[in-house]
Order: structure tokens, then sequence, then C-alpha cells
């Protein structure tokens, strides 16, 4: 199926968010298509398979027009999108979710079950994928989940899977599953559009790169011709230099040393330091409990045993509350959950943490609180209307920043960082990186837990590698590299 | 903080200065002068039962028959609520209030404040404590009690064991009833059990039905009203057991069920004439002329015969 | 350009309950010369304190995503308690101070099941409603308690003026500007939001979040002492039913007002003017001569209205 779509301009309200906006898809490609937060692409998709409905421009399959005005239309021509968050009905079966809607009807519209089950069967055999398909979903790995939804795809035949963010919540193993599943797609003829800001992964995988730029179309490369600087720059229209920034800081004392933390069945005997002015990168799988031992050292999970020692005095940090008057500070992986009070401005929350700066007995000085928040809009480079801005209306990079000015004024100590930039386009990642390096110049103890190898191991000075609740080891930037990373995650010794 | 402190101390200042002069109580000092428009205004302390709905009736019967105006409002049992109700009828500036009390303490000072307006007040059924009002009107409590355990005690014999149901603790009505009751059976019967079900049909019924779990050989049951009597009827008859029941108000559903043998015996309170007295009385006080203080309302036994 | 949109709308909102309100009172005034007297509005804003006072302290409640049912028999225990101190001989003075302190306490012990106990707010609520609402029928052995003498403080606290204007009504006014000092210009008016609008980032960024639900909890049971003893001087005695439903008025007039019952949003004046319209609802209808059973339909169609147009945000 070729789709070409041409000229097209979306507004909401005032807000445009496409202008002559285009895309093109060949037979049995894999595509990709990028482009920073606010771009325009989910929309230009959602405008395709018929979630929204453009004010201008043409779009075409396979050289006639065609206009949708809803998913099942564009279904129903072999157009499937499959969301970043799954269309998943968590309490029933494989099966059930497979044939939602669609079930086989026997006379008096009895369901078929056998003839469901065989037609289950084979769809998952196609994709080479062993899952019993009596299982129930809640018991699925995410990976496996999203197996289910693009079996659901193939099961209607799709001929173009639009796949958003697919790898964002998988483990390497599962995404090298998917991987191999897009390539026999692409070899029996389905095309994908692969919406990602993966730079490597799109690299190994996608045939060509397009690139959207503030709601317009930019270019088209051909993966082999083209390179990852090339592409960031039709990404921002401007050159980002290193992706990663320098950091040239002097590392003090250590002032921060964890030893012997345990919770049964979570982690076991951690042992690690951090020196200010450090950046130590926490690596691992995803489930390795990473996320566990730095919520336990910020006091917000209990543990059995262990001692936390701070500018090498023992410590009781216990809450929350506790771990901020030692000078710990902690930016969440969930910001949208954990991280930000969504329906609130950025006003409200920069000043959350701060409370005891911008108040004296109590009582809010509304100067304070608004000097303040400009500061963090400034040195921060928020995007925004200003204050009174509601979170909730701000793209990822940009919430991710305002969870950052609300902890970098608290003066900590220790700031430990929890994937500080999952679901941030590239532009906002090197934002984010300046703001870590400024944090470590100023003599800050940085811990970044992080899944995106490259970023670990373009920003940290030591790796620490956990599998398991354990720490298999911990390397200098010198030695690390990912092969010796991702052995020691995976269980190996080096 | 420094406003604040500032605004704090001007108004204690103000309040000190101002004196005493400027603090006044409501329903304290003079009597106003007659006031009013000429209309009634009757404050009844619930229309969710027959007794009251029938004495609203009445009045307002007697009232449409005279030609004058006539404003109900309901307290739907709730003292706080028949004060704003009472407030709310001076507002609407009536020259006389009829008040049928939820509870005779707490209605004092609502009716305090009437008075002190120059309004002229009547009581109906249960009785105004603490307050001098223009007129009682009420049953006698006392005497139709009496009378009904009487006809029980012929009913079940000297001696026999029996269950008295309270109406609303601290309700004239219950205080008369009861008083009247115990005048005639502390002598002649053997009562084990004494319990409030509060003049409501629902909970007679589930009292009555513990009062049996806990002893069944009871022989008779005297209700301070009808609706706990009906109530208790019910929880009798799921046992089969023959007990006697006496209720007090007559309102049409208990006589009803002394016709068909199912209750033994009530007292026909007229309320419907309770509130045609009522009226007439607020006509006369209108007009300006002496009434009775205690006006009685008589009491009828409505047996099968 | 969408924020400004939305300010409007959010602006529009609130308006919404005060047009409200703006029409109910000049309809009923057309049609009523009575409702139209200046006394008849003091009398309404003398019947409005009561739900007020509790509406106040059920704001903070609702604002932290959690709701107290216990209000209406928290008034009731502590307003006997207060009572039978007076008629067992305590200065009137101090009785009520100790009804208001008893009344925070036992507020108190709604926010205690709630943290500690981590019962939801509802359960625990209607568990402390229960058993306060039983404890006060054993205290007062389902009687009235009258007799409480000739006190002056007690018969300002409800049935005193300042130049004509009731006392309740003062207090009333003077606590709403607490409230929106409270809520509005301290850490703790902060803390209160943000553990309604999202309390695990707020516990993550430093918010003692039992501290503040204990403390909302706290307050709301002070409300209802303080509600409480402003119907025991009017009434010169102790109901044991009373205050049965009034916690139904007060989370009315919160909800009228345009605070979320998931908490985080909503604004103290938002549930003033709410209660004002449940006010004079109550009053105007009576006025009216409209019968109570056709009230009650009245009232749940205005709050049934007022909630729609709060879903639409």
């Amino acid at each position: 199926m070729q789709i070409e779509m041409k000229g097209i301009d979306k507004s909401f309200g005032t807000n445009q968010v496409l202008k002559d906006a285009g895309f093109v898809l060949g037979d049995g490609e894999v595509h990709a298509l990028m482009g920073e937060n606010g771009a325009g692409k989910s929309t230009l998709m959602k405008i395709l398979t018929g979630v929204y409905t453009k004010d201008k421009g043409t779009v075409l399959v396979d050289g006639r027009e065609v206009n949708y005005k809803n998913p099942q239309e564009a279904e129903k021509a072999g157009i499937v999108f499959i969301h970043q968050e799954l269309n998943v009905l968590f309490d029933l079966t494989v099966e059930e979710n497979l044939f939602m809607g669609k079930e086989i009807k026997k006379k008096f519209g009895f369901c078929d079950q056998k003839a469901m089950r065989k037609k289950a069967e084979e769809a998952l055999g196609r994709l080479g994928v062993r899952i019993d398909p009596g299982e129930v979903m809640s018991n699925l790995s995410v990976g496996q989940q999203q197996m289910i939804e693009i079996c659901k795809a193939l099961m209607v035949d799709a001929k173009v899977i639009i796949m958003d963010e697919p790898t964002a919540a998988l483990t390497q193993s599962e995404t090298v599953v998917l991987f191999e599943v897009i390539q026999s797609l692409r070899k029996s003829g389905v095309s994908m559009v692969y919406i990602s800001h993966r730079m490597e992964e799109i690299f190994e995988l996608c045939d060509r790169i397009s690139v959207l730029r503030d709601g317009t179309y930019v270019g088209t490369r051909n993966i082999p011709e083209t390179n990852m600087n090339e592409i960031v720059k039709l990404m921002i229209g401007r050159e980002i230099g290193e992706r990663y920034p320098q950091r040239d800081c002097k590392i003090g004392e250590t002032v921060l040393k964890v030893s012997g933390l345990t919770k049964k069945g979570v982690f076991e005997n951690v042992d690690f330091e951090v020196r200010a002015g450090e950046v130590l990168g926490v690596s691992g799988l995803m489930g390795a409990g990473r996320t566990e031992i730095m919520q336990a050292v910020f006091g917000n999970l209990p543990y059995e045993s262990g001692r936390i020692e701070i500018d090498g005095r023992e410590v009781q940090i216990k809450s929350p509350i506790q771990a901020m008057k030692n000078g710990i500070g902690f930016i969440t992986e969930d910001r949208k959950v954990e991280g930000l009070m969504l329906e609130e401005s950025i006003e409200k929350n920069i000043a959350l943490a701060n409370l005891p700066i911008i108040s004296k007995n109590h009582v809010l000085d509304k100067k304070k609180e608004r000097d303040l928040v400009q500061k963090g809009i400034e040195e921060l480079h928020i995007r925004c209307f200003g204050p009174s801005h509601e979170c909730n209306n701000l793209s990822g990079g940009n919430q991710q920043k305002v969870v950052f000015a609300k902890w970098v004024y608290t003066d900590p100590k220790i700031l430990i960082l929890d994937e500080p930039t999952r679901g941030v386009d590239i532009g906002a990642k090197k934002e984010i990186y300046n703001i870590i390096n400024d944090l470590a110049a100023k003599g800050v103890a940085v811990i970044m837990v992080s899944s995106e190898l490259p970023e670990v191991l373009g920003m940290s000075d030591r790796v620490m590698v956990v599998r398991e609740g354990l720490v298999r080891g911990i390397v200098h930037k010198e030695e690390a590299n990912q092969e010796n990373i991702m052995t020691l995650a995976t269980g190996g010794t080096i | 903080m420094k406003k604040i402190a500032g605004i704090m101390i001007g108004l204690c200042m103000m309040f000190s200065l101002a004196g005493c002069n400027a603090i006044t109580i409501d329903g304290e000092g003079e009597t106003a002068e007659s006031t009013g428009n000429g209309s009634i205004g009757l404050s009844v302390s619930t229309l969710n039962n027959p007794f009251f709905v029938s004495l609203a009736e009445g009045a307002e019967a007697a009232a449409e028959k005279e030609g004058v105006k006539l404003a109900v409002a309901d307290a739907s049992d709730d003292s706080a609520k028949q004060q704003n109700d009472i407030e709310d009828l001076i507002s609407r500036n009536v020259s006389v209030l009829i008040v049928n009390p939820v509870d005779s303490d707490a209605v004092a000072p609502a009716v305090q404040n009437a008075v002190s307006q120059g309004i002229k007040v009547i009581s109906v059924d249960r009785v105004v404590n603490g307050v001098e009002v223009d007129c009682q009107i009420a049953s006698d409590n006392v005497a139709g009690a009496k009378m009904a355990t009487e006809y029980l005690i012929e009913q079940i014999g000297e001696g026999a064991k029996a269950a008295e149901l309270q109406g609303v603790p601290g309700a004239s009505a219950t205080i008369d009833r009861g008083a009247g009751f115990h005048e005639a059976a502390d002598e002649a019967l053997d009562v084990t059990a004494s319990q409030t079900a509060n003049f409501d049909r629902a909970e007679g019924m589930s009292v009555m039905e513990n009062i049996l779990q806990s002893d069944s050989s009871i022989k008779g049951v005297f209700a301070h009203n009808d609706e706990m009597a009906l109530g208790a009827l019910q929880a009798i008859a799921a046992t089969g057991k023959d007990i006697k029941v006496v209720g007090f108000d007559a309102t049409d559903d208990a006589v009803d069920a002394v016709k068909a043998g199912k209750m033994t015996a009530t007292v026909a309170q007229k309320p419907d004439l309770m509130g045609e007295t009522a009226i007439q009385t607020a006509i006369k006080l209108i007009a300006g002329e002496e009434v009775e203080k205690s006006l009685p309302v008589e009491v009828e036994l409505v047996t099968k015969e | 350009m969408e924020m400004n949109k939305k300010k409007i709308t959010d602006h529009m909102q609130d308006l919404g309950a005060l047009i409200a309100l703006a029409l109910l009172v000049v309809g009923i005034s057309i049609v009523s010369p009575e409702f139209r007297t200046g006394s008849n509005f003091l009398s309404l804003l003398r019947q409005s304190s009561i739900n007020g006072l509790i509406a106040f302290g059920m704001t903070c409640v609702i604002l932290t995503d959690a709701i107290d049912l216990s209000v209406g028999s928290v008034l009731a225990l502590s307003t006997a308690l207060c009572a039978g101190m007076i008629s067992g001989g305590v200065p009137a003075g101090a009785a009520m101070l100790l009804a208001l302190a008893i009344g925070t306490c036992l507020g108190a012990v709604s926010g205690l099941l709630v943290t500690k106990g981590r019962l939801q707010a509802f359960i625990a609520t209607l568990i402390t409603m229960t058993v306060f609402r039983g404890a006060t029928m054993i205290f007062t052995d389902g009687k009235p308690i009258s007799n409480l003498g000739d006190s002056f403080v007690l018969k300002l606290v409800g049935r005193g003026n300042f130049y004509r204007i009731p006392i309740p009504v003062i207090l009333l006014l003077l606590i709403f500007a607490g409230f929106y000092f409270l809520l509005n210009k301290t850490t703790f008016g902060r803390a209160v939001y943000a553990t309604g609008s999202n309390w695990k980032c707020a516990k993550l960024a430093g918010i003692d979040i039992h501290k503040t639900k204990i403390t909302v909890y706290a307050i709301s049971g002070f409300m209802s002492a303080l509600s409480g003893l402003i119907l025991l001087s009017r009434l010169g005695s102790a109901q044991p039913t009373l205050g049965d439903g009034y916690e139904l008025d007060a989370i009315a007039a919160v909800a009228l007002g345009g605070t979320s019952m998931s908490g985080g949003r909503g604004k103290i004046y938002g549930t003033f003017i709410g209660v004002l319209i449940i006010a004079v609802l109550n009053n105007g209808l009576n006025i009216l001569g409209v019968s109570s059973y056709y009230q009650d339909v009245i009232k749940g169609l205005v709050i049934l209205v007022a909630v729609l147009s709060d879903r639409k945000r």
C-alpha cells in the first residue's frame, strides 16, 4: 500500500499544529517519523487514521483520495495505529482481546470458540510468537502485550502499521524480538511507520526517515545515505554539537555512602558511594530494582537493614521529609504520576518543594515565589506562556524541566534522577544534560538511573550496574562500554 | 502580619467603645406593639405523621371558611428547622403564631422572639416550656391514656404482663400519656418493658420485635400513638400470638384496624378539631378579644363496639 | 491563546454560581415582598451561618480528596457535652471552650482513622458518624438537655446582635476571612491543595501528608462544634438528634461552589456562594409557602445542575 499525504493543515482552536505537512510511505518499508515533541507527528498520523479531521490537504492511498471518518474505517482499509498507551483489556484473555468486537459467530449469535482459537494460533504463529491464547493479558509482560496488539493488526489484514514509541517500555530482549517481527512483516509486504526518539534504533531498523519540524514537513532521507547529526539538524533546525555536552569538573569528597541496604525480595546488600561533583550512572535491565533502591535512599520505601551516611555521619531516613532535610532531592521516573500536579500551574509546581524558602512563619511571600519561579523558567529555558501555564499543556521536555526547576533551588547536596530524559525530544534532552552538568559543576552529587545506555555512557563518571537487586559492578567511564555494561546487567562477569 | 494585627486591634477597640448598647440579644428587650397584617402562621412539627396532617388540614379548612390567610411551615421533626420556620413566619408579618413544638424546650427561644415582637402565640398539642403563651390547646392526654389503659386491663386481666411503647422523649404528649398509663398500670399490670419508638411506625415494629424476642409471654401493649401501635401489630402478627394492642390518636388506619378486630382500642383525639379551635382562637386574638389560657380538647375511646 | 480561553471559562464557572444566586434572590424578591425586607435578609444570613461554618471546614477536607460525614454527629456530641457541663454547674464560657476542644479532637479521630488507620475517608467518617451519634444518645439518654441557665456568653453566641447584625453572621464573615487567608496565603494551604491534587507528588516533595489530613479533619471538627454552640445558644437546649443530616447540606454547598469532589481544585468563596444559595432556597421557599416535600426536590435539582456544570471542566 502506498500512502501520500500533502499540504495538510490542522488547527485546534487558535493553535495551528500542522501547516503544509506531508508524508509518503512506500510498499514494504519501515519508515521512521521523527521530530521534536509538539512537531505534529502523532497529529499527522491521527489524521491519516481518522481520529482527527484535517482542515486542508489531501490524503491518497494507492493513488485514490480518502477521508477516513474514524479509526474503524481506516482499519477496514488496512491502516492500523498502535498507540504508546496500549489498548489492552487487562482482565480478559489474549483471545478475547484479539477478537474484541470482531467475534466469529455461529448461528444464533453464539461465539465460535474453536474457530477463534484456530485463527488466533495462526496469527500468533505468523509472528513467531509463543503465547497461549487462553492466557490472561495482565499476566503478560509489556512486550508480549505489544505483540498481541501487532497480532490484532495482522488479523484485520493490516497493510500499514503505525507504531508510536514501541520500545519505550520494552526490555532489551523484547526489543530484539520486536525488531525480528518487524523485519518479517516487512518481507511479507507490510509497511510500518515507526515514531520514536531513539536514534540508534531507527538507524538500525528503518529504511527511510522523514522529519517534521513545527508542524511542517522538512525532508526525507534514506538511512544508508545520512547520519544522526544531519537528522538532528533537520529536526531542530540548527547544529546541536555534541549530543552529550562535555563536563570538566573537579570531583570532591564522598557525600553519600550507602552500605548493606537490604529489602528482602527487592534488593540486597547494596553498597555504593557518590562524591560531590560526580555523576554516578545506574544501569540495568528493567525491573532490576534500581528505582526501588533510590526510593529507599529517599525515604519513600521502607527497608530492612543497611546504613546511609551523609558527609561521613550516619543518618536515619524514614520519609521524604527527612531525606530533604539531609539535602537529598529526587526526580521520579514518572513525571505525570509522581512528579507533577498536572492540573496546576508551573508556579504552584515549582513552589511545592520550596515552600520553606518562599515563606516566613508559614505565610507565603508572593514576591519571593514569583521571583523564584521566574528564575526557574529563565535559567532552565522552560517554553511556556508564563508562570500560570498549566502543566498539562506543556510538552514532555518542558514538563521535565519544571520538575528540575522544582528541585534545583532546594540546594540539594545529592540529587537522584530516575530516567530524566524519558519521553523527551532531542533538543530538550540536550538542555537537560546541560542542567545536570551545571549541577555537577556546583558540587552536587548526581545519581542518574537510566535505561538509555548511550546516555549513561555519555554522561556518567562511573557506572553502577544492578541486576535483580544486586550490585554487579561499578565501572569507571574510561573502561565502560556498551558490551561490558550489558554483560554485567545480564548476569555475566567482566 | 502587621496589617492583620492592626485590624484586629481596631476591631477590638470598636467593640469595647461601642459598649453594651451595640449588643442586643434576640427576644430580650421591650415588647413591641401588636404588629402583623392579619394573617396567621402555623408551625407544625412534621407533616410526615397523619395526626399532624389532620391538624394542619383542620386548621386550613377553618381558615378558608373564615376567610383568613394561613401559612403553614413543616419542621420535619427538627428543632433547628422549626426555629428557622418560626423566624420566617415572623418575617411574613403574621399577627398570630400557632405553634406545634417539636421539642417543648427547644422551641422556647423562637417563641420568645415572636412574643417580644408583639405576635400572639397559641400552642397546639404540645406545650411551650418557659414562655407564657396566649393560649394552650391540647388534648387531655393524661385522662385519655388512663382511660385506654383501664380498657386494656379489662381485656387482659389484672396482673398480666404488658409492654409500653413510648413516644419522642421529652415531648409533652409522651410525658402526659406515659403518666396516664402508669397511673392505671403500675398497680394493676406487670409492666416488663418500656421503650421508645419515637412515635414512628417502622420503629414501633422493630422495637416490638426486640421486646418479643426477649419476652414472648407479654399479653398486652400500650403505645403512645397509633403509628407505633400499628407497627407493633405487624411484629406481633408475625409471631401469631394473641396480644392486645391499644394505641392513641385514632388515625384512619388505626380505626380500621380496631373495626377489623386486629387492634383492641385507640383514643380518638380530634386533631382537626384542635386545628379548627386554634384558628378560631387566633381570630379572636386578632380581633382583640380575651381568650382562655387553656383549652383542653376532648378525647374519646374507640373500640370495636 | 489556549491558556487565556481556559481562564475565561474558569471565571465563568465561578461566576455561574454567583449568577445563579443573583437570579434566585432577584426572582424570589419579585414574587414575594416579605422576602426582600432587611430583617429577612438578616434572618437569612443568620440561618446560613450554621451550614456555612460547617461547609468551610468541609471545604478543606474535600480539597484534600477526602470527605467528612461525621460533622452532624460531632456537632451533636460536643454540644450535648457542653450542655451537660453547663447544667452540671460548669461556667458557660469554660464549657463552650471545652466543647470546641472536644469537637477538634473528635475530628482528629476521623483524621487518624484515615491516615494511620488507612481507612477510606467515606468509611472512616461513616464509622465516626455512627459512633459519635450513638455516644450522644447514651450521654443524653435520648432526652434533650435543657435548664442551661442565663449565661450572657451563651446567649450572645447565637442570639446576640451587634448593631443589629447577628453575631453568628459576624462570626461567619470573620471565619471566612480566616479560611481565605489560610488556604491562599499560607504553606498549609498549599499543602492542602497539593495533597488533593496529587498526594504522591506532594509526599515526594516533602509535604507531610498525614499531618495535613489530620489537621483538616480537626478543623472540620472544630467548625462543627462551633456551629453546634450557635445552635445551643439559639435553642436553649441540646437535642440528641441535633445536626442529623447536616453533612448533606455542607457537602452540597461545597459542590455548588465549584470545588471538585476529587480534591485539588476549588475556592473558599465558591463555598460561601454555595452556602448562600442553599440558605436562599430554604428561606425563600419557606416564605413562598412551598410545601416542604417540594422543597427537597427543588434543592436536589439545583444541586444536580451545579454538579453537572462542574463536570464540563
